[in-house]
């Protein structure tokens, strides 16, 4: 399948999208928990970014250089993320500690994102820098960390260096706390070639201009790319709320939208979700939220209920169902791969059984969303275990090809032609396609899609090392979408230790492990599957398969092997001898 | 100030059961991920409706310290009482600001 022809980019770097919307009196307003507002022009962003840039290079910084940036949602963010674009650096957003959070494995995670984008800097804000301490002890950028204020920011001091289209524009990391983080690199071209095709999807801008409101954390593609340099490159207003503010109001979001007449805001499932469970209905009152024209759905496996639950629960206040459009894409591929068309939002029915076993797509229960048709300049092709494309209602695995790809995993050139070969990028995603639009079904890479954020496999199945009653490392951790749920959930399956006490049953063990994986990552698993020893499948080196696995599961073939105790034996031997003997008699005839 | 802590108690408590779904009674002794379940979107949960009532900052250090109820409202009590002292109790709406 193939998008339509992208459109010629209107810039070639985030650089030149930046400086053209400081012309306009367009910016962007940071809203906090009491609805409070602050507004700050493009121009202020420009003007203070060219500061911050001259004091970035002053400090030490060189073109090319990564700056790692950890800040909450506030201006500071475009401060340190625009200053690094202006200096010719290569800016590097982390995720900040969360409240109440797990700060041991959030140094070790930071130190391994600072240490695999080679950054040279980290720049944060005053009272993050004062918790990183472990984090830079432990990766030593050149430039240590510093703050905005530590730099000699001067006002007459300015710099807007002018970059190369094919310089990397940014780094960002596809999965959030990891053992090993890929750090995906990006081009100028390659982020101007997404907002081309993003730009695309929306109505004329003269008849319909866009307003946009997102809650989306900033060191995220769908919020990054999809909402910040979206509303830089158009240029139109954003407003922006911190995602911690979200989750603690989720009214806080559709609020904005009412009280700006907002037209766009993106959110993956669990945002619709959350709304629809948790918003208030006095903090609804009189909301009109017939202005939103594009409500984008992505970055996890979308739930057609929770749309549909949406859709009801805010029709009276004037939301549209139609404005609802489901999009799948993946941070190597900048952002969007494909997008769904205009109308209410299409999903199948299918055999999640007959899905798993034999990756045919016949008629069943399971919904599986339609995400559309690839964007402008993208093409994509399904294709089976030999390489070769697969026909329609048949699952395969999705590649795409376009001009938003990844320059590759930052040095990381095995990982990188793993991934990319030919210019086609290997999504690890699996789907199919039905009457010309994807349907994403599953996936072999070894990632768990909670709420929104990536986590890899292994994050979860370490935590069981030395969990009692476990066999050590002989689990499986593997998202799923459980029947009645908004969006993918965790699953483990894991194989009992042979030395196993059983006497009181698996439940006991099951929530030892659900205790151990909540304490260490936060994730709350929603079902722990134990299992005999030797069940799990695996590869002839022994190690574990985990997509094979959730195959299985999910096809009511996850079986024990074959016992091979005293009874079974006798079986075996009693065959071969009746085979034998009917070898010897065959002989004899 | 006993009442204060009685206050946060009682806040800790709303949030719980009026956003985070927890139906069972909750004490001072009772774990926060064992017992109450709370995962990480829980936790800033809290600890937004937290900061925003009693004006602390929560994002500290410390409060990997904290694994019970209890654990978290001398939290809190600690850090109100410092912003009390230093006179200027920081406002609500300073966090994320830089």
């Amino acid at each position: 399948m193939k998008g339509p022809p992208l459109p010629p980019p209107r810039h070639r770097t985030v650089n030149e999208a930046l400086a053209a919307a400081a012309a306009t009196r367009s910016g962007i307003t940071f809203v906090d928990l009491h609805e409070r507002e602050t507004f700050v022009p493009f121009r202020e962003i420009h003007a203070r970014a060219r500061r911050t840039a001259a004091a970035l290079r002053q400090a030490g910084v060189s073109a090319g250089d990564r700056v790692a940036l950890v800040f909450p949602t506030s201006p500071a963010f475009l401060d340190g993320y625009f200053g690094t674009l202006l200096a010719g650096a290569v800016p590097v957003p982390l995720y900040p500690p969360f409240r109440l959070g797990r700060l041991p494995e959030y140094h070790a995670a930071t130190a391994r994102m600072i240490d695999a984008a080679g950054a040279s800097l980290v720049l944060a804000d005053a009272r993050t820098r004062k918790l990183l301490g472990q984090a830079i002890e432990r990766s030593r950028p050149r430039l240590g960390c510093r703050s905005l204020e530590d730099l000699s920011v001067e006002a007459d001091g300015e710099l807007h260096a002018a970059v190369d289209p094919e310089a990397l524009g940014l780094i960002q990391f596809s999965s959030g706390s990891t053992t090993d983080p890929k750090p995906v690199a990006l081009s100028h071209a390659a982020l101007m070639a997404q907002l081309s095709a993003l730009k695309a999807l929306l109505p004329p801008e003269d008849r319909f201009p866009q307003r946009g409101v997102s809650w989306l954390p900033l060191y995220h593609d769908m919020g990054l790319i999809g909402c910040l340099l979206l509303a830089v490159y158009y240029p139109g207003p954003l407003v922006l709320i911190p995602p911690e503010h979200f989750l603690a109001r989720p009214a806080l979001w559709l609020r904005a939208i009412a009280r700006h007449r907002a037209t766009l805001s993106v959110s993956p499932t669990f945002g619709y979700a959350i709304c629809s469970k948790r918003a208030r209905d006095e903090d609804l009152e009189g909301l009109d939220l017939s202005s939103w024209s594009l409500a984008v759905c992505g970055a996890e496996p979308i739930s057609i209920a929770t749309l549909r639950g949406f859709a009801q629960r805010f029709g009276r206040f004037g939301f549209d169902a139609s404005a609802l459009r489901p999009v799948y894409g993946l941070a190597e591929a900048s952002l969007a791969v494909t997008f769904a068309p205009p109308g209410q939002p299409r999903a199948i029915g299918v055999d999640p059984a007959r899905l798993a076993a034999t990756g045919e797509v016949v008629e069943g229960a399971r919904a599986i969303v339609s995400v559309g048709t690839p964007v402008a300049g993208s093409e994509l092709e399904v294709r089976g275990t030999n390489g070769e494309n697969v026909p329609e209602r048949t699952v395969g695995r999705i590649f795409t090809r376009g001009p938003s790809v990844m320059v590759g995993y930052f040095g990381r050139p095995e990982a990188t032609a793993d991934t990319i070969a030919d210019g086609w990028l290997d999504t690890g995603d699996l789907g199919f396609v039905a009457d010309g639009e994807l349907y994403v079904c599953g996936r072999e890479k070894d990632l768990v899609i909670i709420r929104g954020a990536n986590h890899v496999a292994h994050e979860f199945e370490e935590c069981l090392d030395g969990v009692e009653g476990v066999r050590a490392a002989c689990s499986v951790a593997l998202g799923f979408v459980p029947d009645g749920e908004d969006g993918e959930e965790l699953l483990v399956l894991a194989e009992r230790a042979r030395d196993a006490n059983r006497s009181d049953g698996d439940a006991g063990t099951a929530e030892l492990i659900r205790q151990a994986i909540l304490e260490h990552t936060g994730i709350r698993p929603h079902t722990v599957v134990m299992l005999e020893p030797g069940t799990l499948p695996r590869t002839s080196s022994g190690k574990l398969r985990r997509s094979e696995a959730l195959r299985l599961f999910l096809a009511g073939q996850l079986t024990p092997p074959r016992s091979a105790g005293p009874a079974r034996l006798s079986v075996e031997l009693a065959r071969s001898a009746l085979a034998f003997a009917k070898v010897k008699l065959g002989r004899g005839r | 100030m006993p009442d204060l802590r009685a206050e946060i108690l009682g806040e800790i408590r709303r949030v719980l059961s009026a956003e985070l779904e927890v139906t069972e009674p909750v004490e001072l002794h009772h774990e926060l991920a064992r017992d109450l379940r709370v995962d990480s979107m829980g936790a800033i949960v809290l600890a937004v409706a937290l900061e925003d009532r009693f004006l602390v900052k929560l994002s500290d250090e410390d409060a990997t310290g904290v694994v019970s109820v209890g654990d978290l409202v001398d939290l809190v009590e600690r850090r109100s009482r410092e912003a009390r002292v230093e006179g200027a109790p920081e406002s609500a709406h300073g966090r994320g600001a830089q």
